[in-house]
């Protein structure tokens, strides 16, 4: 099977070299023969990776450990779904990945548009031709997945942390959104190469954009879940290197898609659009190669290799090459309006994609600043999550403000009549809650206030931004609540307008507002949902309580109006692992809540000969006498004991399984959306003696329930439009007109 | 100072060095942590202040065992730059759309005295058609 896959792989590289070179030859000789040829080679380069796909899956499921990738990242006693989903445990399954989707998108442009875009496909197949080359020339020849050894009886399997059912689904999630900015790039590199600069180009890779734009936000909330049910210390967003890289792609790719609005409705802003998508694209690239490189250590950089310097020419080539093209063609971009007025919702855009791209630049500062720093003053420093939130909070906030500005701002240039009409009644209702969270803040927010000011006078800037944390949350509810009300003023004005005009009811109305405009009512459902983030992020960052005790069992802590009783503990050996599972009662405001299980588990290493016979002892006991089984287990902590003081290095695998008491209920309404958070640090095997980890985390739940927001409004958004295709046939229409 | 507020201090500035992700030893969850928080807590405990027990890492480890670089020297690039960015970023936003905006203002004139501009009138017809 690993002969196949070779093969097929290098036959793919081929074809989709085939791809690249045909199609650019197609355009200096206008050849259709070769054309035609160039997109069969890309069909052909999908064909064969998803050949070379199933010849790698193939070595997981039958356990073939004289595969390196099946070694290293799978075991015989690895579940099911987690050995196919090993495939993108490692480097070079990762990058076999990230070649599949390339490949498949590349296949459903092909198909789509090979019939109508027929002036910008040659240049669109040869750039996505070149991409899937590289990646599988890192396949072929750098990061084999096929690589192998001499067979080995068991393999060293899957990173327990990464067992983890969100853990399976968030990299291909995150990879739909990495890779689906190639089309738009693609697209875009085409307008400029071909001159056809008008707005052919975003409109039909739109839906494309709204596609990766959605995955890729969609595979970081993924992921942030999986940092908050797995990792266990209360928190979802760490401002790891790896959770930054997938973020500044994101950011920009927000960018793009609403400046992309301007050119369409006003023909401006041409080269920052082009900037912008090139730039989207490279930090998918940048996002991959850091990722991958661990340049930059990381929880996620699980294997360091030499793919960082082709990485690094790669960038090189697509930034200065995708650039030096767009300055050749800058006099093909002139705009075809001019700004007229700061107060517009032009300009409202602008300060918006300021702010995006301001903090994708920080973030950017901020994760390469250790290489940074050593280079300038030869001194490491660590870039921890307090800078990171402390410096990007006023950005997301002005942020935040300007989504409740920029869809109800005038185009042009505002009206004094225009501004009050639309934001007088948020701006109070945003006002109010502001002075409202003020108050309740008090006298912590005068002590604030004066510490900001000493700050600036003694020039202490940490001190200053310590100091201005008091306000943020205020500041995010106030903002979140001027938002959320020109939104709500925007649906019932909607709604009222139809009733008035079609008699219809109320519900009807609100339905067939949305559907004859799926693109505005869907981005606003998008800015909603986006809200209800921020909400959840400010509460649960800033309110979070959290102890740490250690409790022997019938032993009870107390928190923020919780109780909880440590009611027992037995000890388990299941699939791979030996768990203590800790039992507490939880009483919420001295109401019964729940009863939570709590597990810290170990997963021996295997490979050694005695601990893997003394865990299938165990595992075989299970069904029998309880004291035989439990004693098992405790022999095999003993045992791991004694092996960790001979080898002098661990000899097992640890992770956590949090328990989350979720409240719902509207008999606590100040309670809605918090989370109770228990995590087992240390259990001892024999007494129970463990110590807990607890937090209380307010309102985290909207960040969830915002994110299933986002989901559904991205998905208005890309629901087959009739306006749209007429926009879309009438541009092509003029394409074809200057064409011939 | 008490020997917990030292310890709460040292703990939430210093890195845990588990080498997994930058946490500092209060926040991370893996061993490696629990190990630093008792030696800081008995450094606390000896009578330590937060501030000495940070130096005290910070003369071992160099700058690196801190969660956040120190707001000086060339640190402050990281520190000030992204807020005086935006600022400069929009001043010079500001800047640039008053300067477009007067260019503008000779070719609009005759427009808005005359027919009506057909950007405009595209506008229009999109307005219409969204009501519709």
């Amino acid at each position: 099977m690993s002969t196949l896959g070779h093969f097929a792989l290098f036959l793919a590289l081929a074809s989709a070299a085939w791809a690249a070179v045909a199609s650019w030859l197609s355009t200096v000789s206008r050849g259709r023969g070769l054309q035609r040829s160039a997109e069969r080679g890309l069909l052909a380069a999908f064909a064969l990776v998803v050949l070379a796909v199933v010849a790698l899956e193939t070595g997981f499921l039958r356990d073939d450990f004289s595969l390196d990738a099946v070694y290293h990242y799978s075991s015989v006693s690895q579940p099911l779904p987690y050995k196919i989903g090993a495939l993108w445990g490692g480097q070079s399954g990762s990058l076999l990945l990230w070649a599949l989707i390339l490949s498949g998108m590349s296949t459903i442009v092909v198909l789509t548009n090979r019939m109508k875009n027929r002036a910008l496909m040659p240049w669109v197949v040869s750039t996505l031709g070149l991409v899937l080359t590289f990646f599988l020339i890192l396949t072929n020849f750098i990061a084999s997945p096929f690589a192998g050894g001499p067979m080995r009886a068991d393999g060293v399997g899957l990173n327990p942390q990464l067992k983890n059912y969100w853990m399976m689904i968030h990299p291909p999630t995150l990879y739909l959104g990495y890779v689906g900015f190639t089309v738009p790039f693609a697209f875009g590199i085409a307008a400029l190469a071909t001159r056809r600069t008008s707005d052919l180009w975003f409109r039909t890779t739109r839906r494309w954009t709204i596609f990766a734009w959605f995955f890729q936000g969609a595979g970081i909330l993924m992921g942030s879940y999986w940092a908050y049910i797995e990792l266990g210390w209360g928190g979802y967003w760490a401002w790891d290197p790896v959770e930054n890289a997938s973020l500044m792609p994101w950011l920009t790719g927000t960018a793009f898609l609403h400046s992309v609005m301007i050119q369409e409705k006003k023909g401006m802003m041409k080269v920052w659009n082009m900037t912008l998508v090139i730039l989207t694209f490279c930090l998918a690239i940048f996002g991959t190669f850091l990722t991958r490189s661990g340049i930059i250590s990381s929880v996620h950089s699980f294997a360091t290799s030499d793919i960082g310097p082709a990485f690094a020419w790669f960038l090189a080539v697509v930034f200065f090459g995708s650039f030096a093209l767009l300055i050749l063609r800058l006099d093909d971009l002139k705009s075809e309006a001019r700004m007229e007025s700061v107060l517009s919702r032009e300009a409202s855009f602008l300060f918006n994609n300021m702010m995006l791209v301001g903090i994708a630049a920080t973030v950017l500062l901020l994760t390469t600043f250790p290489l940074i720093s050593e280079a300038a003053t030869g001194r490491k420093v660590t870039m921890g999550p307090p800078i990171f939130n402390l410096v990007n909070i006023p950005w997301a906030l002005v942020l935040l403000f300007l989504i409740g500005v920029g869809p109800l701002i005038a185009w042009r240039k505002a009206t004094a009549e225009n501004l009050r009409r639309n934001f007088t009644g948020p701006a109070l209702t945003g006002a109010w809650t502001l002075a409202l969270m003020l108050l309740l803040e008090g006298r912590a927010a005068a002590h604030a206030a004066a510490d900001v000011a000493r700050g600036l006078v003694r020039l202490n800037f940490a001190a200053v931004f310590d100091a201005l944390k008091t306000f943020y949350p205020p500041l995010c509810f106030g903002i979140a609540a001027f938002v959320l009300a020109t939104v709500a003023v925007e649906f019932w004005r909607g709604v009222r307008a139809r009733r008035h005009q079609y008699g219809e009811g109320a519900a009807l109305a609100f339905a067939r507002l949305v559907w004859r405009n799926k693109r505005r009512w869907g981005g606003y459902t998008v800015h909603v949902g986006f809200v209800i983030v921020c909400i959840g992020v400010a509460a649960s960052s800033a309110y979070r309580k959290e102890t740490v005790q250690v409790l022997a069992p019938k032993d009870v802590l107390k928190i923020d109006g919780y109780a909880m009783t440590y009611d027992g503990f037995r000890l388990e050996a299941l699939d791979d692992y030996v768990a203590a599972i800790t039992e507490v009662s939880v009483w919420q405001d001295g109401r019964f809540a729940a009863r939570l299980a709590a597990e810290q588990r170990f997963h021996p290493n295997m490979l050694f000969p005695e601990l893997r016979a003394a865990f299938l002892e165990a595992k075989r006991l299970r069904d029998g006498d309880p004291e035989r089984y439990t004693a098992a287990i405790r022999d095999l902590f003993g045992l791991i004991e004694r092996l960790e003081s001979r080898e002098g290095r661990e000899v097992k695998t640890p992770s956590t399984e949090v328990a989350i008491h979720k409240s719902f209920s509207l008999r606590a309404p100040q309670r809605f959306g918090e989370d109770f958070y228990v995590t087992p640090l240390g259990v001892d095997p024999m007494t129970g003696r463990a110590n807990f980890r607890v937090f209380v985390n307010p309102l985290v739940n909207f960040l969830w329930f915002g994110g299933l927001v986002l989901v559904l409004g991205a998905g208005v958004c890309v629901l087959p439009d009739a306006r749209e295709r007429k926009r879309l046939a009438a541009a092509m229409d003029v394409e074809d007109r200057a064409a011939a | 100072m008490t020997a917990s507020g030292a310890y709460e201090e040292a703990a939430s500035a210093i890195l845990c060095d588990c080498g997994c992700h930058p946490q500092s030893v209060k926040d991370c969850a893996c061993a490696r942590a629990g190990e630093m928080r008792q030696e800081i807590a008995a450094e606390a405990k000896s009578g330590k202040t937060g501030d000495a027990i940070v130096a005290g890492y910070v003369a071992r480890y160099g700058q690196k065992i801190l969660v956040t670089p120190p707001a000086a020297g060339f640190n402050l690039v990281a520190w000030v730059g992204p807020p005086l960015g935006l600022l400069a970023a929009a001043l010079a936003l500001a800047l640039l759309i008053r300067r477009w905006r007067r260019s503008s203002r000779p070719a609009a004139e005759p427009t808005a005295a005359g027919s009506p501009d057909p950007a405009d009138l595209a506008r229009l017809q999109s307005d219409l058609e969204e009501l519709r």
